[in-house]
């Protein structure tokens, strides 16, 4: 059961963290800069 | 909130349900008990990974012959996203390999021609970081991709090619009991559809990212302008 757990909190990490960092750094790029 | 950031949050419901599916709704193994609910995922992850490949090689192909740059923009996209995924797939089949064969890795031809696609595409991301962004490395790093979709079948059809620990196919298998089948088969598809739909708004997301870095590095940054008064003439 342990293997399990960890093989699947390994791709919600994984996965979330891409996603989320993603976004992050799209938003970041997205927001208008001022000059 | 942005459209990218609406999918985001569908693609993940998405996983959330198929999450349920996978813990509550499919039948546990007789043999290998709950560890083999790994495949779900594991496998997926593996399927979107050829998805993210195939966009590579469909970018570089498409950059060789018109060099549009969105193409190129497309396979750099593709190969991270890929990488990520393949990521989750050595990983969680090594989780399920130490429970089921004892050890997290053998070297038989399925595990190795992952393994090797792996280092194929993260090199991939390794040149184009290394080098001079513009035609040249767009054009190298498009070889590299079309070269490397080559290991995708090779890694699909190894467990067929030679013998090997992994498991052949298991989906197309008459040996599964038909009641078992309609549970078994729907959390897989399932699944499936749903890293499927997480995989095509991680590449568009990227795809955007790839976008705003070249127009960033497009705009001139600004020139200071430094003005100096003339000196007044000495009378």
């Amino acid at each position: 059961m342990s293997y399990l757990l960890i093989a699947y909190a390994f791709a919600v990490a994984l996965l979330g963290g891409y996603l989320f960092l993603s976004l992050r750094q799209l938003r970041e790029l997205e927001r208008p800069t001022r000059r | 909130m942005s459209r990218l950031e609406k999918a985001s949050i569908g693609a993940v419901a998405l996983m959330a349900l198929a999450g349920a599916a996978i813990f509550f709704y499919a039948p546990t193994d007789f043999l290998q008990g709950a560890v083999q609910r790994i495949f779900y995922l594991h496998v997926s992850s593996a399927i979107a990974a050829y998805g993210c490949f195939a966009v590579v090689l469909l970018g570089g192909a498409i950059f060789l012959r018109t060099e549009n740059y969105a193409a190129d923009r497309w396979a750099r996209a593709g190969a991270l996203v890929g990488v990520v995924f393949t990521t989750v797939t050595l990983v969680m089949g090594m989780l399920w390999a130490k429970k089921v064969w004892g050890a997290f890795w053998v070297w038989d031809a399925r595990l190795t021609s992952t393994l090797v696609l792996w280092i194929i595409y993260a090199g991939y991301l390794l040149v184009r970081r290394l080098t001079e962004p513009g035609r040249q490395a767009a054009r190298l790093a498009a070889v590299v991709g079309i070269f490397g979709f080559v290991d995708v079948p090779v890694v699909h059809f190894s467990v067929t090619w030679w013998v090997t620990h992994h498991p052949g196919p298991v989906i197309i298998n008459d040996a599964l009991p038909p009641e078992m089948l309609a549970t078994f088969l729907f959390t897989f598809l399932f699944t499936m559809f749903c890293t499927l739909v997480l995989a095509a708004v991680m590449i568009t997301i990227r795809y955007r990212i790839e976008t705003l870095m070249d127009l960033k590095q497009l705009v001139p940054s600004p020139v200071q302008v430094v003005i100096t008064r003339e000196p007044e003439p000495v009378q």
